[in-house]
């Protein structure tokens, strides 16, 4: 054995210092992930921008005629499609944090450590404040070059409607995170699925009032439907609906409160039932 | 060490002989690192664990063995903190795990033989989150003591992927004990090693508990394992504490000249096809 010259202790951190330091760990191990998984790239480049092409030239289909509904309509699909990966970047980057850590078998790894869950989740929603910028921002500079649609134009009044899904996406991928605690890999599906069922109903390209009856109050009942209604009133250039974003911010916080909820529940019951051992 | 450092009131099935006034002078003095108190655990309608105490003195080398499905990995998981237990409680360093798991988890480490490293990180880098993860802001010097330690100075820049299981294992065992563990818990490090790597397995273990006083508590099969690096055995058989004591001890009062022997001999009792025996010598 070779001999070892002992080392100084290390200097000690504030609790506060240490939850950093953790939050900050987290964030970079997720960053080697993507830097070093070319396809990961694919989520905030590629597919961004066939958003953006895919929904842009749609968007310059339909207002082919100058009719004011038409010239509207393309309004609604590049801004909404914009705003949308929002609310999908954010879900999908801390969703695919944890799946990442079941794939890899690296949970039980985690959690023998002094890393507490709200600053796993502080970590993995701080690099995916990182990938949401580089992903929406290739969408706004798709749509300006090749659509000429300048989302900046739409004002400071975007700030609220970017805070609100982006908590809508958190609090969704906290549940979907329950669920995969609770159900194993097998609910990852539920990681993109959930966004489909979230799409039509919330309104995202067309008001509320477009879908079928018997839906309408589902879709009033979702934050982002009101988000969307407020977008909106900025592409139409009506300024800020404060309303619309105010049932919103109360709807987000409530969807916030119910997720954290079912995922200390979940968690609760994975340690009751050592459901660890899926992933050892 | 170890059968007189033993707490006097400790629950065991086998009694490690008189204890000197002297020694239960130590017993008072040596510190406990890890107080499990009757341990339940049930797995639908099955008990894995029933009622299993074990203390960990520091300093002290602990070895939990026990054929499959005897409720060792459970156990460890337990007192992990990662799987809750239906009953009784874990304390570490004396911090209640259940209430304060962050605080308690700062005292110990963990590496398991069947492990894998975090993907797509160098060896360095993935030891340089771990460290943080325990709090420590610069790692760097206690990577590189930890690599020397076990010889593997050499694997700072490989990629976790490109490592060999051996290589993985020392790897898991550095990043455990980076943070300088009051109890380093240890679940069948050696498994499918080369003997070698077994070996320089078994001496890092023993350099690292003499230079820190770090206690030990570890699961294994090979029974060489244990003769080497712990002082103390404490057999678990249908989730139940069987025997604790030294490895003579334990052997002799089974009647056996060495553990195998035991293992043998509560593993034929744990089928659950063969006639049920007692598991007590």
């Amino acid at each position: 054995m070779s001999t070892v010259p002992p080392s100084t202790a290390p200097p000690a951190l504030t609790a506060h210092g240490k939850s950093w330091l953790r939050m900050r760990a987290i964030a970079r191990r997720h960053a080697y992930v993507m830097v070093r998984s070319p396809h990961r790239l694919f989520d905030v480049s590629l597919w961004p921008l066939v958003d953006v092409l895919l929904f842009g030239s749609l968007a310059a289909f339909v207002s082919t005629g100058n009719a004011t509904p038409a010239a509207k309509a393309s309004g609604y699909l590049l801004a909404g499609i914009v705003l949308w990966h929002v609310i999908y970047q954010s879900q999908i980057a801390m969703s695919t944090g944890l799946l990442e850590e079941t794939w890899t078998r690296n949970l039980l790894n985690l959690m023998v450590t002094p890393l507490r869950e709200v600053e796993y989740l502080a970590g993995v929603a701080l690099f995916g404040m990182v990938k949401l910028v580089i992903g929406v921002g290739v969408m706004v500079l798709g749509a300006l070059v090749f659509f000429s649609f300048d989302t900046w134009s739409l004002g400071f009044g975007l700030i609220p409607i970017v805070a609100v899904l982006l908590v809508v996406g958190w609090a969704i991928s906290l549940f979907v995170m329950g669920l995969v605690l609770r159900f194993g890999t097998g609910a990852e599906a539920l990681a993109w699925g959930v966004m489909f069922v979230l799409l039509p109903l919330s309104g995202v390209f067309y008001p509320t009032d477009a879908l079928p009856t018997v839906l309408q109050p589902i879709a009033q009942a979702l934050p982002t439907t009101h988000a969307f209604a407020a977008l909106r009133s900025l592409v139409d250039h009506n300024g800020s609906d404060w309303s619309q974003l105010a049932i919103a911010a109360i709807g987000v916080v409530v969807m916030l409160a119910l997720s954290m909820a079912f995922l200390v529940a979940m968690l609760r019951t994975f340690r009751a039932r050592g459901y660890i051992t899926r992933y050892t | 060490m170890p059968l007189g450092r033993r707490a006097p009131d400790q629950s065991t099935a086998i009694t490690a002989g008189s204890v000197t006034a002297r020694r239960y002078r130590a017993d008072v003095v040596a510190e406990l690192v890890l107080e499990a108190r009757g341990l339940v655990k049930d797995y639908r309608r099955d008990r894995a664990v029933d009622g299993v105490d074990i203390t960990v003195r520091a300093g002290e080398r602990v070895a939990l063995l026990g054929p499959n499905g005897a409720g060792k990995t459970t156990t460890l998981l337990m007192v992990l903190g990662v799987v809750a237990p239906d009953a009784g409680t874990v304390s570490i360093c004396g911090i209640e795990l259940a209430r304060q798991r962050s605080r308690a988890a700062e005292c110990v480490g963990f590496a398991a033989g069947y492990l894998p490293l975090t993907e797509r990180m160098r060896v360095r880098e993935y030891l340089k989150l771990y460290g943080q993860l325990y709090g420590i802001a610069d790692p760097d010097p206690l990577i590189d003591e930890g690599l020397e330690r076990f010889r593997i100075a050499e694997l700072a820049r490989a990629m976790g992927t490109e490592l060999s299981s051996g290589q993985r294992t020392l790897i898991g065992i550095v990043r455990a004990t980076l943070h300088r563990p009051r109890l380093l818990v240890l679940d069948e490090p050696t498994a499918s090693l080369d003997p070698d790597v077994a070996q320089r397995v078994r001496t890092g273990l023993l350099d690292l508990c003499d230079r820190d006083g770090t206690a030990l508590l570890m699961t294994s099969h090979d029974m060489s394992d244990v003769v080497q690096v712990c002082e103390r055995v404490v057999f678990l058989s249908h989730g139940q504490v069987v025997a604790d004591g030294s490895p003579e001890t334990v052997a002799s009062a089974y009647g056996h000249g060495d553990l195998t022997g035991v293992f043998l001999h509560l593993a034929e009792r744990h089928d659950p096809f063969a006639a049920q025996q007692s598991d007590h010598p």
